[in-house]
């Protein structure tokens, strides 16, 4: 029996040696030829970023990835924020220098979205696919590519290879706002002239953006420990960025603590409140947060995490114990306190190498070409891809029909059953839209009659009363809004006169009309893109569809709601739109729902529309 | 150098059919095994599977530079727990966190100088710790000595990265030695000076002591130890100490007494420490005496150079101001104090000395102090 197993095993190995004479088992060789086939893969779309002044001297070297075939790129807001102007140089691996424009900042998360300009107009650039990031495990392998220590002279990125040591983590701001949020943690050698660069898992997909290392004593170098800025989190804050904006991070308006005894788990507790969408909606000091935008919460890292994700302005759902009882809510995040970063602000550490040594050669020129995609505006960090994205954003508005004649009465009858008290009440409502010439410009006047009662907001008349603008109660301003939304289709950017009144806000989730069969739990989350504007000190949202509607409801471009704020700092009036028909040759929604505060308004049916 | 690490391989003592045969099989399994470790998913579950068994430790430091927070292993499901014997344990105040976030009091059950360990209990006077993950590390001191070449994982809460039930740090790296620690901290001998197994990878960083190195499988194999630096190249030093290992020491008469991790871990309450030496400070001896320390920033003049020492032979003489050495700025005698305090006997040293208006370079070598610390 030894012996027919012995001779069993003799064949086996005789059957191996072919591998073995080789160096490696069949299976290593294997593994090591799929990693290699990887590296290869993802080379092409690792960048070389090289910050100069403004006189054009190299004053640090960075490393980015291209994202997509356009040559938008993602590095570190430290790396572009050491050159000193917005026009920069790239290295690609095939040797060749692009230039390149800085696009959008998030400055807190430590991220920037530069775009590369194509050698010929036209030309595509290869890019890394992004993975998802809430997928990776502490002991995946991860490959981490870039120019640290500014070698890649001819411009060929560098390769490490090491273990993601830990998920979910929270790094401090280090001196700065700037923190390390929800990151990726890896022994993966990154060093000084890495920040910027790509983090792949081992099938190739782009899952963070290597920014920082942990130091101890033994100077700027590699200790084992290095981090990166988790891709899902840049993916929130993608559509802010690609718009050119200056983004800001997200704040509660709450401070939390981690509050237990000996042997207990620890229970999250609000600390402290001030004034904020989370208190209008009902949190108080001493609630147990449970869990936040869908985690659970168990530690103060955990909520700060959570916090990192998401840009200032998203909303939210979260959910807190008081009592014994659970209870959801959806709060809209404020932003952090600005202007401690400022240029000079210096992350700490900036893995950033001395402009020492051998640097790729660039060639001094003439002014950059990627000039003309720059364009300075106060509060932005490239308006150029601002203007752009309104462009595109009106122009699909346009689609629907031009309204841009119709500048006199308007009138919209509806059906609507009233969802603010006891049981709805089906009724009507009627809005007419006016503007008279008078002295001073054109004095707009809307009149409503709704359930029988008439109303009239006359939104420039100097002493116009407070509560006019709210009307009717319960609704947040339905009577402004309708009026706004009238000034937008019809005028456009034009109609929100004075200085910074109408900008693209990158991109927010949308949360259309619960389904009253469903309730709150099924909350339904799309992501639009949103235009921000201020009429006579109204602010106002408006949110356009990313995609067509499964379900129907909308299409691709569409306005799917607004949010009108008759009063600063106060819940708005939401106006959610839907199911778009066919009114005289133009396209309007046919359902409107009107919510305002933690309730439901009205439920409406666009019956008759009469546009002159 | 690197010579002095290697040796103390502990070879297979098996009769030579034996081996083939068990060369023969690890050869079959590795065909017909996929390659533990190699594929993403079998590591990120030996991961699940170690953190639960290591604790997060608070406890003293926080103040110059020292951390207040270390790792430890869980060894018994009563709450026994296994870390290494540093300054956070000097305190009533020791806390656990375990992996599932709960927090707990500790006390420090004993302690070994001689092998730089010490056993923790989890406080079970409030309520009963009964806890479902723990290392058998009576298996892991009898498991053979894991060869040069053997690749690790390590983990452990360096750098106070985890809290409450955010999982350890994972490292993975590859046994370079098995050999004798020649270790230092600051300017003291390090306390352990048994075989340990030196590691290519940075695992000992700040509070990373007391966590643990495992194969690739996840077998317990060591404890990582301190921040120390080499004695030999100067340079830190990355080492882990086996569960099996045990030091030989004199008592006071001269008497041998042998103390083993197991010893510790097998007595518990009832284990009596290795008796006391005297601490043998490795500090270099120069003989520059310089002018009092009085305010906060005293530059280095030397006051006085004690006859025959390196000092005199190089010729030094009071009111010298010591400005650079080996290139590094002198800024004060702090400063001066600290720089020394990293050199080992031996050693050439290049001091630049302001004499009058003139910069002077002056080689020195430094000695073994007069009255060394016996062994």
């Amino acid at each position: 029996m030894l012996h027919r197993f012995l001779q069993a095993l003799f064949v086996t190995t005789l059957a191996l040696l072919p591998a073995y004479a080789q160096g490696l088992p069949a299976k290593v060789a294997e593994i090591e030829k799929k990693r290699i086939d990887v590296i290869n893969k993802v080379k092409p779309s690792v960048v070389a970023v090289m910050a100069r002044d403004l006189r054009g001297n190299l004053t640090g070297n960075g490393s980015g990835v291209l994202i997509d075939e356009e040559g938008y790129a993602l590095t570190n807001w430290h790396v572009t924020n050491a050159a000193r102007s917005p026009l920069l140089k790239c290295g690609l691996p095939d040797g060749l220098i692009y230039d390149a424009v800085l696009v959008g900042l998030d400055r807190v998360g430590d991220v920037a979205l530069i775009k590369l300009l194509p050698r010929k107009p036209g030309d595509k650039f290869p890019y890394a696919k992004m993975g998802d990031s809430d997928k990776v495990k502490a002991g995946d392998w991860s490959l981490a590519m870039g120019n640290p220590f500014s070698l890649a002279t001819d411009l060929t990125p560098t390769v490490t290879f090491g273990l993601v040591s830990g998920v979910h983590r929270y790094q401090y701001p280090a001196g700065t706002l700037l923190e390390y949020t929800d990151c990726i943690q890896v022994d993966t050698s990154i060093n000084p002239g890495n920040s910027g660069g790509p983090l792949f898992n081992l099938d190739g997909e782009l899952i963070g953006i290597n920014g920082r290392i942990s130091l101890e004593r033994r100077g700027r170098v590699n200790v084992g420990v290095g981090y990166a800025i988790s891709i899902n989190q840049i993916k929130n804050f993608m559509g802010h960025l690609r718009v050119g904006l200056d983004t800001d991070h997200a704040s509660l308006g709450a401070s939390m603590e981690s509050e237990s005894e000996d042997g207990g788990l620890s229970r999250i507790v609000v600390k402290s409140l001030i004034e904020s969408d989370a208190r209008r909606r009902g949190l108080d000091v001493g609630d147990e947060l449970v869990s936040f935008a869908g985690r659970p919460m168990t530690t103060v890292n955990q909520y700060k995490n959570v916090l990192g994700l998401y840009p200032k302005g998203w909303r939210v759902p979260l959910v807190y114990r008081r009592e014994g009882e659970r209870k959801e809510i959806l709060v809209r995040l404020m932003g952090v306190q600005r202007g401690v970063i400022n240029e000079n602000g210096r992350p700490s550490p900036p893995p950033m190498p001395p402009s020492k040594g051998p640097r790729p050669p660039v060639p001094a020129g003439p002014p950059s070409p990627a000039a003309k995609f720059y364009k300075e505006k106060e509060g932005f960090v490239n308006y150029y891809f601002n203007e752009e994205a309104q462009k595109r954003v009106l122009a699909d508005l346009a689609r629907l029909g031009d309204f841009s004649k119709l500048t006199g009465d308007w009138k919209l009858d509806m059906n609507v059953r009233l969802l603010d008290r006891g049981t709805p009440v089906a009724t009507r409502a009627s809005f007419t839209i006016s503007e008279t010439s008078g002295t001073e410009g054109k004095l707009p006047k809307i009149t409503a009659e709704i359930n029988e009662l008439p109303y009239t907001l006359e939104p420039l008349k100097t002493d116009e009363k407070e509560e006019a603008f709210k009307d009717p109660v319960n609704s947040g301003g339905w009577l402004l809004a309708t009026y706004l939304y009238r000034q937008l289709l019809v005028y456009g950017p034009k109609g929100f006169p004075g200085k910074d009144t109408f900008w693209h806000g990158g991109v927010e989730p949308y949360y259309p009309p619960s389904d009253p069969q469903k309730g709150e739990t099924s909350r339904e989350r799309v992501l639009a893109e949103v235009l921000l504007t201020r009429f006579a000190d109204k602010d106002s949202r408006w949110y356009f569809a990313q995609e067509d509607d499964p379900a129907g409801r909308w299409k691709k471009g569409q306005l799917i709601g607004f949010e009108v704020y008759a009063e600063k700092d106060r819940d708005p009036c939401e106006v959610c739109l839907s199911h778009y028909k066919d009114f005289g040759g133009r396209q309007l929604p046919s359902r409107w729902f009107i919510r305002h505060a933690d309730n439901n308004y009205a439920d409406c049916v666009l019956t008759a529309v009469s546009c002159k | 150098m690197i010579l002095h690490f290697i040796g103390e391989l502990t070879p297979p003592h098996s009769p030579s059919w034996k081996r083939l045969l068990q060369a023969l099989a690890a050869v079959v399994l590795l065909q017909l095994l996929p390659l533990p470790g190699w594929s993403d998913e079998s590591l990120a579950r030996v991961v699940e599977e170690v953190n639960p068994k290591l604790v997060k430790l608070f406890g003293a430091g926080g103040f110059k530079g020292l951390p207040s927070y270390g790792t430890g292993v869980i060894i018994s499901p009563d709450g026994y727990i296994l870390t290494i014997n540093s300054h956070i344990l000097d305190t009533r105040d020791l806390r656990v966190h375990l992996y599932d976030g709960t927090r707990h009091q500790a006390r420090v059950v004993a302690r070994e100088p001689e092998l730089d360990i010490a056993l923790l209990k989890i406080d079970d006077r409030k309520r009963k710790i009964e806890l479902e993950h723990y290392f058998d590390v009576v298996q892991a001191a009898k498991r053979p000595i894991a060869e040069p070449g053997t690749h690790i994982l390590s983990f452990s809460n360096l750098f106070q990265i985890a809290t409450r039930d955010e999982p350890m740090s994972v490292g993975r790296g590859v046994i370079a030695a098995y050999s004798r620690l020649t270790g230092r901290l600051g300017v003291f001998e390090a306390s352990y000076r048994g075989n340990v197994y030196v590691l290519d990878a940075i695992t000992n960083n700040p509070g990373a002591g007391g966590g643990i190195i495992t194969t690739r499988k996840g077998e317990l194999l060591a404890l990582i130890g301190k921040e120390l630096t080499n004695e030999l190249t100067n340079t830190r030093i990355n080492y882990a100490i086996p569960f099996s290992a045990s030091v030989t020491v004199p008592d006071k008469d001269g008497k041998k007494v042998t103390v083993s991790v197991l010893d510790l871990v097998n007595q518990k309450e009832n284990y009596r420490p290795a008796p006391e030496r005297a601490k043998v400070t490795n500090v270099a001896f120069h003989g520059i005496i310089l002018v009092p320390n009085v305010v906060e920033k005293t530059p280095a003049y030397i006051e006085e150079v004690v006859p025959g020492s390196p000092a005199d032979r190089a010729k030094l003489r009071p009111d010298d101001q010591i400005v650079y050495v080996d290139g590094l700025p002198i800024q004060d005698i702090t400063s001066f104090n600290n720089l020394l305090a990293t050199y080992t006997p031996g050693t050439e040293i290049k001091l630049e000395i302001q004499r009058g208006d003139k910069l002077i370079t002056v080689p020195l070598t430094l000695e073994k102090p007069a009255k060394a610390g016996k062994k």
